[in-house]
């Protein structure tokens, strides 16, 4: 993520290389239009497709138990939400809108942008991520091509399982500092559904597509900011996906089914450990949970530089301060904006102080909560639930309905 | 493609349609990334061919053959480039069919072939062990993320936060010296000899030395010239103009230049900039700017605020002695700001045409919001102070962003912000429970704060030689000493004030209550000199101009005293109409916002 930051930073050295020709036969240049924003109509209809969507995957997984509904209404999302719609809205961007509309009271959020980013989690709060299943665009398209998924062992999860948090932390902070989107300006896939992608962001989604053939969903599973979200929601569902209609008969067929890893194993009746270790363990965490975030949460301030370093504010500050601290620069379009602008040096000093500030208290912010997570991952790991069968993990589980075809209980 | 002994013809058929199209995306792909790398690497009208054309036009620039040389060059090698775009695109089209044929097929043939789970492994993993060493990578994972960010913050922290500051103050304070220079060069007029003046850093006040302005916003010089902001420049209840009348009457017309009926209501203010003078006014369901001939009263031009995003539909419940529209309004000489209860706030051309606007946020405060509007520079500043999230804020006057916005751990607060020079630097002074405190108006920066009022804070501070005066009912009067580490002159309990601010000079301070009684202190001791019961109510607060204050009770009578140690009665002159707001000077004359017109009083 901080290489594609820090190449983001590069493309403030971009200078346009093909000058518009100039005209002598006095034709004029057309303006540059904007695109038109969506009709209301066809926003609710968007809705609409939304919320009937989400209905019928919940339908086709708790009460058909049916792969094949799924994989169709998949292709279906993928063709609606992703080609038609262009990817735009996505739930996933929309933690960025939410997030800005808390922060900043002058910016008005759209309510489809509302609805998009509800709906799929009061789905998931009462039914597992459906939206994860069949309405998602991009699980769609990631879905397509795992041809051969292999199983990750537990530490590979363990490791790159951390990466959505830091997204979903770092999303938010500059969604909050109003510095930029970056869910959206690293969508790895919303150049194939619009056939715009850049050459960077075709790699980009290249890379997770063709990996995704061995490792199912790459996106989803280690970097999908919202999928956090829905984690966290889908865990407290009633009414989730399970393997066996009835009482699962540990015929241990659907072990290897998920190509998620997203399948828990029955619980061993007896623990290695003694209850006053497990106490002592739990006590020992509890205590290291604070300290974790007071820890991480000065880790995250001491980089508020290297964080604030992506807004553009900063980076005009850093370019003008550059000839005054006497290091030689050639004036880039920057500065020449800037300098057209009317606006004063001062000024510009004291907007990225601000941007600045804003990272110092983000920066504390996104360090204690990502100290909180590693505290809670470590303690969830220590607390066992038992299960006497093989069930979905509520958390992780996407509730594609695969492992339902391996379940020889069929009633 | 995997199993090549299938005995389904038709899965037979998909595998190779599949290889086919899997071969044929591969070989798109490479074309692709290769043209892709000629588009990179092309510089279309830098070739030698180009280049020497146009040295040879140089040369001999009425060739006309040569000229039209170049531009068919130039066109081809336009063409030569879109035509390259046109075939990455069309490529990415191929690409992207030859990739759904390979995924369709191998789909169809998972479909078709039936496979049977895995068999299960014959040992199952140590659960406890592959918790364990789940929890050891989550925790390792947690420290390598840690050691990496200290590594980065050791090789990327540099203190730019303090280089920012430094630079911006360095800045500012190199404007400053070629304003204390010049501010040399020329007297002000009136009583500015025993006055410390809030020419704010970084404005030249010069016209012999410096150009008119500096780009973007008004010269000290412009600002004293005009009356720009509530209780004048800087907002600290001076203004300094001349020859300023000492009677008049509203009834017999005496010395009313005219009178204009102010189509809404409003307590705010006028402000003025050379030929205009501006106004707002507003109801439960409008909202208006006005902007006024100085000569005739005649309003120019009325605009209507509306149709701002993010504005509620419904005006909120105010105090019928605040309305709809208390807050004075700003001018920068390039364009007026105005502010509403709703939190609607407005930039207007001189001409009343919208430059931008935006909502703050309904502001919530249950007597309605009242603070006013003041620039600093270019920067349009917002003392926010609402129940829970009080705030001062600076926006481009240009473009209405916000540039800086500090969040103050106060209650509500219907008084305006002042700005002040101590000589050093420019200060932003607030005052609301429990503090008064400084703000460096570059940045928002708190420089520092001192706890000496409480209540619901109405009146402004008073500025003078590095004292702050501050003053609220059922609170204290207080004299603060600001600097890095403000301390109490002194402080006074007998005589204090709800709504009129006011005003000092080095020398002495001068109170009013709001039930109309002056009193004038010693600024520096505290030693009341003299008290004068008037006797009637007064919202208004006194201004001091050329060494008279002139204080404006609720009737509309003016009362003007000499501003000295000892109580000196000049004139008293009845309006004809009662007022709440605090008189403007401006070109000689005096500007009084009564309950329904604006008057203006002058020789």
């Amino acid at each position: 993520m901080l290489i594609l930051l820090a190449v983001q930073a590069m493309n403030a050295l971009a200078v346009q290389r093909f000058p518009k020709p100039e005209f002598e036969s006095g034709y004029v240049q057309p303006e540059t239009l904007l695109p038109s924003p969506r009709t209301e109509i066809l926003a609710v209809m968007d809705v609409f497709v939304l919320l009937a969507s989400l209905s019928i995957v919940t339908w086709l997984v708790l009460k058909k138990r049916s792969r094949n509904g799924v994989f169709w209404m998949s292709l279906f999302s993928m063709i609606y939400f992703g080609f038609y719609r262009e990817g735009c809205v996505c739930s996933i961007g929309s933690i960025q809108n939410i997030t800005l509309a808390l922060f900043d009271h002058a910016y008005v959020i759209p309510l489809t942008v509302m609805v998009f980013f509800i709906l799929p989690l009061l789905f998931s709060l009462f039914f597992g991520r459906v939206f994860c299943a069949g309405v998602c665009p991009f699980g769609a398209l990631q879905d397509l091509v795992a041809f051969r998924p292999q199983r990750l062992g537990s530490r590979l999860n363990a490791v790159l399982g951390l990466i959505p948090y830091l997204y979903l932390g770092l999303a938010v902070l500059y969604a909050a500092t109003g510095t930029d989107f970056i869910i959206c300006r690293y969508d790895p896939f919303v150049g194939i559904f619009r056939f715009n992608a850049s050459f960077g962001m075709l790699l980009f989604a290249a890379t997770l597509l063709v990996s995704g053939i061995f490792i199912a969903r790459p996106y989803c599973r280690f970097l999908c900011p919202y999928g956090v979200l829905l984690n966290w929601t889908s865990r407290f569902s009633k009414r989730h996906l399970t393997i066996t209609p009835s009482e699962c008969i540990q015929c241990r067929l659907c072990e290897n089914s998920c190509p998620y890893d997203a399948i828990d194993v029955p619980t061993p009746a007896k623990n290695p450990d003694s209850t006053r270790t497990r106490v002592k363990k739990l006590m020992l965490i509890s205590l290291l949970i604070p300290v974790l975030i007071v820890a991480c949460g000065w880790t995250g301030s001491r980089l508020h530089e290297t964080l604030a370093g992506v807004s553009s504010k900063v980076q005009l500050a850093k370019e003008i301060l550059a000839p005054v601290s006497g290091a030689a620069q050639t004036e880039s379009f920057e500065i020449k904006a800037f300098r057209s602008s009317g606006k004063t040096a001062s000024q510009a000093f004291s907007e990225a102080n601000v941007i600045l500030h804003r990272f110092y208290l983000g920066g504390w912010l996104l360090g204690g909560f990502i100290g909180l997570v590693f505290g809670l991952l470590i303690a969830g790991r220590m607390l066992t639930t038992f299960r006497t069968g093989y069930v979905p993990n509520k958390g992780t589980c996407f509730s594609c309905a695969r492992c339902v075809d391996y379940c020889p209980v069929k009633s | 493609m995997k199993d090549q002994k299938s005995p389904v013809p038709t899965i037979k058929l998909l595998q190779n349609v599949a290889f086919v199209s899997a071969l044929f995306a591969v070989l798109l792909c490479v074309l692709i990334i290769v043209n892709f790398i000629q588009l990179k690497r092309a510089d279309p009208l830098n070739t030698a061919a180009m280049n020497t054309l146009i040295e040879r036009l140089k040369s001999n620039p009425d060739d006309d053959q040569l000229r039209s040389e170049i531009r068919t060059l130039d066109l081809l090698a336009r063409k030569a480039f879109f035509t390259n775009q046109w075939q990455v695109r069309a490529g990415g089209y191929l690409l992207f069919i030859s990739i759904l044929l390979v995924i369709a097929s191998l789909k169809t043939i998972d479909f078709l072939r039936k496979k049977l789970p895995d068999e299960p492994s014959a040992r199952a993993d140590n659960f406890w062990e592959k918790r364990k060493i789940n929890r050891k990578w989550v925790a390792f994972s947690g420290g390598v993320l840690v050691v990496t960010s200290l590594i980065l913050v050791v090789f990327t922290h540099n203190d730019l936060g303090k280089n920012l500051d430094d630079a911006a103050f360095s800045r500012s304070a190199s404007a400053d010296s070629t304003k204390t220079q010049s501010d040399n060069d020329q007297p002000r007029a009136g009583q500015q000899d025993s006055l410390q003046i809030a020419a704010p850093s970084g404005t030249d006040s010069s016209s012999k030395t410096a150009p008119v302005a500096l780009e973007g916003y008004p010269s000290w010089q412009e600002i004293i010239s005009n009356f720009t902001t509530f209780r004048g420049p800087g907002s600290i209840g001076i203004a300094f103009q001349k020859n300023i009348p000492t009677s008049w009457d509203g009834k017999s017309g005496k010395n009313i230049r005219w009178k204009t009926e102010i189509p809404l209501p409003g307590f705010n203010s006028p402000v003025v900039w050379n030929d205009r003078i501006f106004l707002s006014g507003a109801n439960e369901s409008k909202r208006e700017v006005y902007g006024i001939d100085i000569n005739t009263g005649k309003i120019l031009w009325r605009t209507e605020v509306e149709k701002i995003p993010g504005s509620p539909s419904k005006a909120p419940s105010v105090h019928k002695e605040t309305g709809q529209s208390a807050p004075t309004l700003t001018t920068d000489g390039r364009r007026v700001y105005a502010i509403f209860a709703n939190g609607d706030l407005i930039a207007l051309d001189m001409d009343g045409n919208k430059v931008w606007d935006k909502n703050l946020g309904v502001p919530v405060n249950h007597y309605g919001h009242s603070s006013s509007l003041i620039m600093y520079h270019d920067l349009l500043i917002i003392q926010y102070d609402q129940r829970n999230s009080a705030a001062i804020m600076a926006l481009s006057g240009k473009t209405g962003e916000t540039i800086w916005k500090t969040n103050r751990n106060v209650k509500v607060s219907w008084a305006s912000p002042s700005l002040i020079n101590t000589g050093k630097r420019s200060e932003i002074i607030l005052a609301a429970e429990p503090y008064v405190a400084g703000y460096n108006p570059v940045n928002g920066k708190e420089l520092w704060k001192f706890d000496c009022i409480s209540g619901e804070v109405g009146p402004s501070i008073a500025y003078a030689d590095g004292v702050v005066f501050s003053v609220n009912e059922y609170s204290k009067l207080a004299a603060v000493q600001i600097g890095e580490t403000p301390k109490l002159l002194w402080e006074d309990t007998e005589y204090l004030s709800d709504v009129p601010s006011p005003v000092a000079t080095d020398k002495y301070l001068f109170l009013v209550t709001s039930y109309g009684t002056m009193v004038c202190y010693d600024a520096k001791a505290g030693t009341k000199y003299w008290e004068h019961e008037f006797g009637n109510a007064t919202y208004a607060s006194p201004m001091l101009v050329e060494g008279k204050i002139y204080l404006l009770d609720k009737r509309g009578v003016m009362n003007i005293v000499k501003a000295d140690k000892d109580f000196s009665l000049i004139g008293e002159s009845a309006l004809g109409e009662g007022s709440f707001c605090t008189p403007a000077f401006a070109n000689g004359h005096l500007f009084i916002r009564g309950d329904k017109n604006l008057y203006c009083i002058g020789k």
